[in-house]
């Protein structure tokens, strides 16, 4: 793997020794559930592809964020990483066993942690439900007593041990969970959009118990499937973004970002030309300019794509001045996720745009 | 072992969190008693002929035929309705994703509604034998393997519906089916010697015609366990011959709810 961002190509992904996924040409579909009337008029059965030809590798301690829409695979993926859902072709190991062949293996060695909270038993204490999985990933009595006290310390819920976990806050459930994942210390753990349903502080919080408990204390591997940007950008060290069902691109965040988004600006101007700008616009040096409200004092912050970077953006300050339009200011612009994901697609031709 | 205890801890901890709902659990059973033995103390002069080697009394063969219905009803529906109750709650996913061997989620799943169920069997033999039933005590132990069997012989009813639960969603007539059999032509109510001929012929087919006969041999008659070998070599036959092919069926499910991607859906 390369440290920029690329294009995923079709070369098998060659396992190294410091590798804790490796995902080769998986592919995976389902069958879409027809109604009685395609039943009765036997329609033949629709295809779903949930992933197509998945090539990527994951190195051990690396903290690696999926990115995508809705239905893009990212669940998929992890469910077939997991052992729920065998692919139809290709393979996919961890930590060099392969999730066909040697499932339980891989089971010792990855853990989802399913953020569904209704997956903790409700009706027993926090401490009871991590003393159930401490059993059933093989710890007991003392061994499985300290290992618990350790986790529901560093998920800060020891003083909530005793209580029914009905009573918990969404946040307090969402460390349970992460604690009961990570009793059997698990080597690679995955995490499907953790923060969903927790308010902005306790997300980050959470975020910051990730970076620093789970990924540097622990050493853990992490794949992360999130839509939310703070958290991509915050936490991993690179992101695949998956488009229906392809891995289109693979790269550090900042490096993907550099890639499709280095060119774009913030201009404030006074006064909003509209001529000036439609002048820029039919001579190719700025693209895609979205206009914001004037302030006060009359300055429009102006958002564009500027091309030729730093240069390009001296050359269009120079430009409108010139037409008579004052510049006070002239920034690079940090891409949301959504903007990122937008240019990540259009740049690799997966459409583009939203899908 | 270790395992299915833990599961079966945590499903006992998780219904007892529910303490009412335990209180009339046992409530309901102890007042279910009274009124069995006053139909049964008015049928007894007609059925003493007919549950001659059986007990000779109606009131303590009916119970025991009830408790062990009760048995063979908890064990066909405790690991379908577990597996429900995991689909639903997203509790099977994290359950699959830990080291476990799927043997060991099966019993552990459904071991808690068949011990709470023989416990409750218990005290309504304890409550009977309050009212009067004659109950061999001294034989009690020899029970235990015969209603080991019985559950055994039934589990792999339970696993089948089981199976039909992860790969389709839905319990099917089987357990229906096996528990109308077993109500009807188990020798429940009555002997399965009054069964019209042709009907009586059916009730070999179903296993808990051999549990009960063994059983109120045992704890009525007071017999020992190896005059009732015929029905112990006939339980074992069948629970063996049909636990292999459950265990077959579940693993061929498990196997299509992971290709077709089911697995937590419900």
């Amino acid at each position: 793997m390369t440290a920029t961002a690329h294009a995923v190509g079709r070369q098998p992904t060659v396992a190294s020794a410091t590798s804790a996924v490796v995902l080769d040409g998986l592919t995976k579909s389902f069958t879409r559930q027809r109604g009685w009337r395609a039943v009765l008029t036997r329609q033949t059965r629709e295809l779903v592809r949930a992933l197509s030809d998945v090539s990527c590798e994951v190195r051990s301690g690396e903290f690696f964020g999926l990115l995508g829409e809705n239905g893009a695979g990212k669940t998929t993926l992890f469910k077939i990483l997991a052992t729920l859902v065998t692919p139809d072709a290709g393979s996919a190991t961890v930590a060099g066993f392969d999730v066909r062949r040697e499932p339980a293996r891989v089971r010792e060695i990855l853990a989802p942690v399913i953020a569904d909270e209704r997956s903790l038993n409700w009706r027993l204490s926090a401490r009871e439900n991590m003393r159930l999985f401490a059993s059933l990933h093989g710890l007991r009595g003392a061994e499985a007593a300290r290992r618990i006290d350790e986790l529901l310390a560093l998920v800060n819920l020891v003083d909530a041990a005793e209580r029914l976990v009905n009573g918990f806050s969404s946040g307090m459930k969402q460390r349970l969970l992460v604690a009961r994942t990570l009793l059997a210390r698990p080597r690679v753990l995955l995490l499907d959009e953790p923060t969903r349903s927790l308010d902005p502080i306790s997300a980050r919080a959470f975020r910051a118990f990730l970076r620093d408990e789970i990924a540097l204390a622990q050493g853990c591997t992490v794949l992360l499937a999130t839509h939310n940007a703070e958290e991509a950008f915050e936490l991993c060290d690179r992101v695949g973004v998956l488009h229906r069902g392809h891995l289109v691109a693979v790269g550090t965040t900042s490096d993907l970002a550099r890639e499709v988004g280095e060119d774009r600006f913030a201009l404030w101007v006074r006064p909003a030309d509209q001529r000036a700008i439609d002048a820029l616009l039919a001579r190719g040096v700025i693209r895609d300019a979205k206009p914001f409200a004037t302030d006060e004092q009359g300055w429009s912050r102006i958002e564009c794509d500027l091309r030729g970077g730093a240069e390009g953006a001296a050359e269009t300050v120079a430009y409108l001045t010139h037409a008579g339009v004052s510049v006070s200011r002239c920034e690079p612009v940090k891409l949301s996720l959504a903007d990122l994901l937008e240019r990540v697609l259009a740049r690799h031709g997966a459409g583009g745009g939203r899908a | 072992m270790h395992k299915v205890w833990a599961l079966i801890r945590a499903s006992w901890l998780a219904a007892s969190s529910y303490r009412l709902g335990i209180i009339f659990s046992f409530g309901s059973l102890i007042v279910s008693v009274v009124p069995i033995f006053f139909i049964t103390g008015a049928l007894q002069s007609t059925m003493a002929n007919v549950i001659r080697g059986q007990g000779g009394q109606y009131f303590a063969f009916l119970v025991l035929g009830l408790v062990t219905l009760n048995v063979v009803s908890s064990t066909i529906y405790a690991l379908p309705g577990g597996l429900q109750g995991a689909t639903s709650t997203g509790t099977l996913e994290a359950l699959l994703a830990t080291p476990t061997p799927v043997s060991a989620l099966l019993v552990g799943l459904s071991g808690y509604e068949v011990l709470f169920a023989l416990v409750r069997g218990g005290v309504m033999l304890v409550a009977a034998a309050i009212l009067g039933a004659r109950v061999e005590w001294a034989h009690l132990g020899a029970s235990v393997p015969i209603v080991a069997l019985v559950v055994l012989a039934h589990l792999p009813i339970a696993i089948i519906t089981a199976a039909m639960v992860l790969a389709f969603r839905t319990r099917g007539p089987l357990p229906q089916l096996v528990l109308l059999a077993s109500t009807f032509l188990g020798g429940v109510y009555y002997p399965t010697t009054v069964i019209p001929g042709w009907l009586e012929s059916l009730s070999a087919f179903v296993p808990l015609t051999y549990g009960l006969h063994a059983l109120r041999a045992v704890l009525l008659e007071g017999q020992g366990i190896l005059t009732v070998w015929p029905e112990i070599a006939m339980l074992t036959a069948i629970s063996v011959g049909t636990l292999v092919l459950s265990i077959l069926a579940f693993r061929a499910a498990l196997a299509y709810a992971r290709r077709v991607g089911n697995l937590a859906q419900y």
